[in-house]
């Protein structure tokens, strides 16, 4: 029987509901689960881990752990690895995910898979699917070991409303600090800004938007909706947004219920971040801007009319 | 300071790549320097204009990798090793770590820098690995980097909770994202210069090691097929008066696409 260790996705004391959405995959292809949880002052999150469709939950929590770190990560992810005798090893889609899941794979030998947005188990045999070249092409990867450590790709699976767990609390060991790579300083984000990751709708701003006028315009209307506000890269590059908002195969991978761009104009990178939406809106100048072949509603026009009416509609729809 | 240098020749991403009988069609394709290599190359030579480093590439490919060598030292680096041996075409990570580990071990290098992934593959793994087996620290998706001494550099790291301030003891491995420079276009005289530099090619052999020992006969992922990627398809579009075509789209919005 397959065992699923899912790697808790936790942000600033928050439970992520990558979680769920991994143990529910877990539990659909009829695995054991265990998740792991590595911080501090995260002892209080441990039913809502096993609410979340965990069977066991190994937590490794210490004032020590305050700041992620990616070598201290892997290491209470390897230990609990090893206690649950996981063949499968699941993180989320993060940038701790992306840094920490070649380190636990190396450590336990194994192959290692990053964005995968399938699992397929056949006796022993473990293949997975994943985009790759920007999302240009799918492969299917056959792991040539018994375990797999894999980066879920956001988006790839659902949560099952009807998920249950059990609480049964192993308490782990606090990995010893990575004294070669200190952090001396973590520059937090905005707080009360929406996770790009969790929200029901992401609208990015890009070069048509022009200036800081053009930016808060379109904030205003994210504000509004309570959506994630996101950027193409242009943007990012002209230092008129922060790395952290980039959209796209090297930044954020996003998929959320409704995206929409605005005054973006469609590069093959940006495309790769957020091709997975369900739904994408596109308001463009450029009636031949490439992300109208994406969009499933275009709007050729200026941004500087088209969103302050699209504002206007949608607080009519809403009251 | 002795840097090393990842660099990869990938397809180019911005053209059209067909699919057919589980393999990509070669046919048309172009290939070019991995768009955060380039990346690796600006901080690395950065670092020997403003702190007087040694800067050498290593480049795992076939013949056709010279260009991007030759680039890589229009823009300013130093020395190129060339590991051009053909039974590493499908290397997995763990491979191209493995031939990696070797040149590293030959060079006493205080820092490697890679990008943050190749994309071809699109994976982020190799360096991480290296670091790995090489028990050397690692810093993944730096945004910037400055040295502090000959035995420490500082870096920052974009996370998931925002930027984190790290400092590393060397020797120490970095990946970076694009967003820490833009690579410099290689002026005429460089390109020249490259032209006439010796480039330090050899197969695994020559690296003193073999396909066995760096894991060729023992791939731990292999890709079964490749596959067409289902490319959505263009919606509705709509020109005109914007109030009127922003206030239907708004309606399809919420009642055809139930997204809002």
């Amino acid at each position: 029987m397959a065992k699923v260790l899912v790697v808790a996705d936790i942000k600033q004391g928050v439970l992520k509901g990558s979680t769920a959405e991994l143990l529910s995959k877990a539990k659909a292809i009829g695995a054991e689960t265990a998740v792991v949880a590595i911080g501090s002052n995260i002892e209080s999150l441990s039913s809502q881990l096993a609410d979340a469709g965990s069977d066991t939950q190994y937590i490794a929590d210490d004032q020590s752990l305050e700041l992620f770190s990616a070598g201290p990560w892997a290491s209470g992810i390897v230990d609990a690895a090893n206690q649950f005798e996981a063949n499968l090893i699941w993180f989320g889609f993060s940038e701790s995910g992306k840094a920490v899941a070649p380190r636990v794979a190396a450590q336990l030998s194994c192959a290692c898979a990053t964005e995968i947005t399938d699992v397929v188990l056949t006796g022993e045999q473990i293949e997975v699917v994943r985009p790759a070249t920007a999302n240009k092409v799918i492969q299917r990867i056959k792991v040539n070991t018994e375990k797999l450590v894999a980066v879920v790709r956001a988006g790839a699976f659902e949560a099952s409303p009807d998920i249950t767990g059990t609480k049964n609390v192993i308490a782990l060991t606090p990995p010893e600090p990575d004294l070669k790579a200190v952090i001396k300083e973590l520059i937090s984000d905005a707080s009360g800004e929406i996770d790009l990751a969790d929200a029901d709708i992401v609208i990015s701003v890009g070069r048509g938007a022009k200036d800081q006028a053009g930016i808060d315009l379109v904030k205003d209307l994210a504000d509004d909706l309570g959506a994630g506000f996101g950027s193409s890269r242009a943007m990012v590059d002209s230092g008129l947004m922060a790395h952290n908002k980039q959209v796209g195969q090297t930044g954020k991978i996003v998929a959320p219920t409704l995206y929409m761009a605005m005054g973006i104009s469609g590069a093959i990178q940006h495309l790769a971040g957020m091709n997975g939406s369900k739904t994408i809106l596109a308001v463009n100048k450029d009636p031949e801007a490439p992300i109208f072949n994406v969009a499933d509603y275009g709007i050729v026009g200026d941004l500087f009319e088209v969103v302050p009416i699209l504002k206007e509609e949608i607080q009519k729809l809403k009251s | 300071m002795k840097i090393l240098t990842t660099v990869k020749k990938v397809v180019d991403v911005e053209l059209n790549i067909h699919v057919e009988d589980g393999a990509i069609v070669e046919d048309g394709l172009q290939y070019v320097i991995n768009a955060w290599d380039e990346n690796a190359v600006e901080a690395t030579v950065q670092l020997k204009e403003n702190n007087g480093a040694q800067t050498t590439l290593v480049s795992i490919g076939g013949p056709d990798n010279t260009d991007i060598i030759r680039r890589c030292y229009a823009m300013g680096i130093e020395d190129a090793i060339h590991i051009d041996d053909p039974s590493l075409e499908n290397a997995d990570s763990y491979v191209y770590a493995n031939v990696l580990q070797k040149v590293y071990e030959q060079g006493e290098y205080d820092l490697i820098i890679t990008g943050k992934q190749a994309q071809d593959t699109d994976n982020g793994q190799t360096g991480i690995i290296l670091a790995q087996s090489l028990g050397i620290p690692c810093v993944s998706n730096v945004v910037a980097m400055e040295v502090i001494d000959d035995q420490h550099v500082k870096v920052s790291r974009l996370g998931d909770a925002g930027t984190e301030i790290i400092e590393l003891e060397l020797p120490a491995l970095v990946t970076v994202t694009d967003s820490i420079n833009e690579p410099r276009l290689p002026a005429m005289r460089g390109i020249m210069m490259a032209k006439k530099k010796k480039i330090n090619v050899m197969d695994l052999a020559g690296l003193g090691t073999s396909f066995e020992e760096v894991g060729g006969n023992d791939l731990k992922s292999e890709i079964a097929e490749y596959m067409t990627s289902e490319t959505r398809q263009a919606g509705q579009k709509f020109e005109g008066d914007p109030a009127e075509i922003t206030a239907q789209v708004v309606n399809l919005l919420a009642t055809e696409a139930k997204a809002l």
